[in-house]
This record gives structure tokens, sequence and C-alpha cells, in this order.
């Protein structure tokens, strides 16, 4: 009994250490998930500074950060939330760490056969999902495009939402959508080998800020690892997964 | 301010607690009369959504509904729409995330029914149907009651597998907790806290009313 007991003691005392241990707490928008988990070791082997980082959208992330969550560093999907942050006194000067694509991405190859404007309304694409066009920057980009093509209009009814680009590409690898208006870097996932996808060449980059939080527990650390993006071996991860 | 969400989880409670009754009542009776094996796995596979993270029921909801899965597939045969992203794709959702607390108190009520009620009936020459409609019934009105609002209630409320299965499109889908969530999250702070007050109030109501019934069982 006296063992269990302190068995149980260690591995409550143990947990928490082993789970916040990070020197660098790291918000990140979702849709770059893929490239930081290579930048993640690459910067821990090159500084020895541990890191964790949360995934989850801009905007939740933005949330937890006015309300004081002890994160270094926010990478955003968007300019809008960093510059607010800058402007609100929250955080030091933002800057461009990534320009994402929107790519139409299906599970069924017949809707990328031509570009993505046939493949949007071709009548086999019944649903297509797009980020919500309001707080998913992807999904301001992706409406900017549509409209610029002069397809927005003639496509609402099949358009469904997602509340992240996140959410977007699971509703096309599901299934559930026929196709989505997706961030170039799902392409390279997993599921997103099982489908085809098409480049949205109308679609506007979308400019991903960051910024250093003043708040920051880490400074120093946040700062390296603010100059090991623009690293050559990160400019490299990032075109290997469609970003610029 | 654009009112279409709260309309539209209005409407959403009202069609899960008219139709959940038919779906929860032939179950909860099942769970307090039977004597069948595998009672227990029936009882844990009805109340699952229950304790389930609602967006991991929604995401499961989302395979077996969308065009590849068995509910959707069928759906699909038969009217030749899509049951995610419409409205009876979230009714569809709601009824089975409502099912265990339609199901819970419908079970409870029959439980307490004295047996021989039922069997003084049968004697007196009643048939099962007029039993039901004479005794079974009047007991239990509170239980379906208590039920029903309480269905109301949380399908007014509900967000998770909405948002999983929804696909927000206004007028159809997107109810008022993914409208206020989106608010939130374009930082229209205002909308969202008007949304949220109109629900308060309605929460509260039904909240008054299940205490009145419950006091009145009891």
């Amino acid at each position: 009994m006296k063992r269990i007991c302190a068995f149980i003691l260690v591995l409550a005392l143990m947990l928490p250490a082993g789970a916040f241990a990070a020197d660098l707490f790291i918000a990140q928008a979702a849709n770059f998930t893929p490239v930081m988990k290579e930048i993640i070791p690459a910067f821990e082997k090159a500084t020895g500074l541990t890191v964790q980082a949360t995934y989850a959208s801009t905007g939740k992330l933005y949330g937890q950060i006015i309300s004081d969550a002890p994160f270094d560093v926010f990478l955003a999907a968007d300019q809008k939330r960093p510059d607010k942050l800058f402007a609100d006194g929250l955080s030091q000067k933002p800057f461009v760490y990534a320009k994402g694509q929107v790519v139409l991405w299906s599970r069924d190859k017949a809707l990328c056969a031509e570009d993505w404007k046939a493949g949007v309304m071709n009548p086999s694409a019944k649903k297509v999902a797009i980020a919500n066009t309001e707080t998913a920057p992807y999904g301001t980009s992706a409406m900017n495009a549509m409209k610029a093509a002069g397809i927005w209009d003639k496509a609402q009814s099949k358009l469904v939402f997602g509340q992240s680009i996140s959410q977007v590409f699971q509703f096309a690898s599901t299934g559930a959508a026929d196709a989505g208006l997706c961030a170039y870097s799902s392409v390279f996932t997993e599921e997103g080998k099982k489908g085809c996808f098409v480049v949205v060449d109308q679609a506007p980059p979308v400019i991903q800020a960051a910024c250093i939080l003043k708040s920051a527990p880490n400074p120093e650390g946040a700062a390296r690892f603010v100059e090991f993006l623009s690293t050559p071996e990160v400019q490299a991860l990032k075109l290997k997964y469609g970003y610029k | 301010m654009d009112w279409t969400p709260l309309l539209l989880s209005a409407k959403l409670a009202f069609w899960t607690m008219l139709l959940i009754p038919i779906l929860a009542s032939p179950l909860a009776s099942l769970l307090a009369f039977g004597r069948f094996k595998g009672k227990s796995f029936l009882d844990a596979v009805i109340t699952l959504p229950m304790v389930m993270p609602p967006t991991v029921l929604g995401f499961g909801l989302l395979v077996v509904m969308g065009p590849r899965g068995v509910a959707g597939g069928l759906w699909e045969d038969l009217t030749g729409g899509r049951l995610v992203f419409s409205f009876a794709g979230i009714l569809f959702a709601s009824l089975i995330f409502n099912l265990p607390f339609a199901v819970q108190p419908l079970r409870a009520s029959l439980e307490k029914l004295d047996p021989r009620l039922l069997e003084s009936a049968a004697i007196l020459g009643l048939s099962p149907l007029e039993s039901f409609f004479r005794i079974v019934l009047p007991n239990c009105l509170g239980g379906l009651a208590a039920a029903s609002i309480l269905v109301f209630a949380h399908s007014l409320g509900e967000f998770g597998v909405i948002l999983m299965v929804g696909g927000s499109i206004p007028g159809q889908t997107q109810v008022a907790s993914i409208a206020i969530f989106e608010a939130v999250e374009a930082l229209r702070f205002d909308d969202a806290f008007k949304m949220s007050m109109a629900l308060v109030p309605i929460c509260f109501a039904v909240l008054m009313i299940i205490n009145k019934i419950n006091a009145r069982r009891s």
C-alpha cells in the first residue's frame, strides 16, 4: 500500500514537471503545424532550448493572449491580430514569417482535372468547404479569389463554412464536402496525399505575421527563435510545405 | 444585428423536442421493463453521447452522415440531397446527442410506475393500448415533460456537435451558439453579448419550468 502511494505521489510530481518544462512557449496558428513540427526539433538542436507549441485558430490564441496566457511568441495566420496586439501595447513589432497559398483539394481526382474554377463549379461538387470568410484569413483569400473569378454568387448554394482552415480540410477529407478551399500545407499531410489539388492562383497570398509578446516569460529565447525563423534551413522547410 | 441564428436555434430545439419522444419512449420502456441479454450494453450505447466530448461525437457523426457514411449514403439515395450541412442533418445529430437526456428521465418515471396498476388494468380487461393511454401516459407525463423541456434547453445551447456537422450555413445550419462563437472570433463582442443575453432568459425560464415540474412530482 505504502509503495503504491509513493508511486502515485512520484507520478503526480513528475507529470506537471514533464509537461511544463519547456523553455519557450509558442502560440501557433494551426495551418502552419506541419512546418512547425520540423522547425521545432531543428531549433532545439541548434540552441539547446526546449519548445512547446500550442496549435489552435488565430482567433482563439488571440483570445488566450489578451487573457494573459503565458506565451513567448505568437505566430498568427493573419496580420490583423499581431497588429492589434502591437497597437494595444501587448507585443513587440510584428513581422511576416510566411505567405500561404489557397488550393482546391478534393478526394475526387476529376475535380482537379481542369483549373480550380471548373472544379468548384463542377456539378459533381455538390458541397464545397471554405473557411469562415470573416475570421479565417484563408477564407477571406478564397472568397476574394471567387469574387475575382466571378463565381462567388453562383457558388453560394454549395458553400459550407468551416471555423478554421483545418476544419475545411476535415470536411473535404472525410468526404462530407466534395472539395475544399484548403491551405497548400494540408496537401502534404498523410490525408492530403490521398487526394488531388489545384492551386487557386487568383487567391491573394495569406500573409502570416508573428510577434514576440511583451509578457514573454523568456524574451531572450523568443528573440533567438525569431532569428532562427529567417535561417536558410527554415526557408527550405517553408518551401517544402508550400509557403513562401 | 441578425437574429436568424437565434430563430434557427429555436427551430432546432423545437423539432428535437417534438421528435425525441418517438425515439426515446420505446428505448426507455425497453430499458425499464425489458429483461434481455445485452441490456446493460444497450444502456451504455444510449448513454454514450452524454459522456463523450461533443466534438468527438460530432466527428463520428460527420463520417457516418457524410455521403460515404451509412446514414448519409442512405439519405442521399432517398432524397438526392446531402445529410450533413443541412437542417435535417443537424436535427439528426441533435436527436442522437439528446437521446440520453430524454431516455434517462423517461426510464426513471417508467420504473416508478406501480406494476400492480398495470396488472389490475389487464384483469379489468383493458387492452395494452388502452392501458398505455389511460395508465402509463398520465403517470409518466411529468417525466415526459421534464425530458422534453430538458432536451429543448439542451439543443438550444448545443455547440460542439453542430460545429462538426453543420458547416455554418446562414439560415440553415448556423445556430446561435455558432454565430456567437464566430462573433467572438471576429472580435464583434457586442453582437456576441446581445445574442448571449437573448439566450440567458430563455434558458433560465426553462430551468424554472423544470423545477416546477419536479416539485409537483415529488
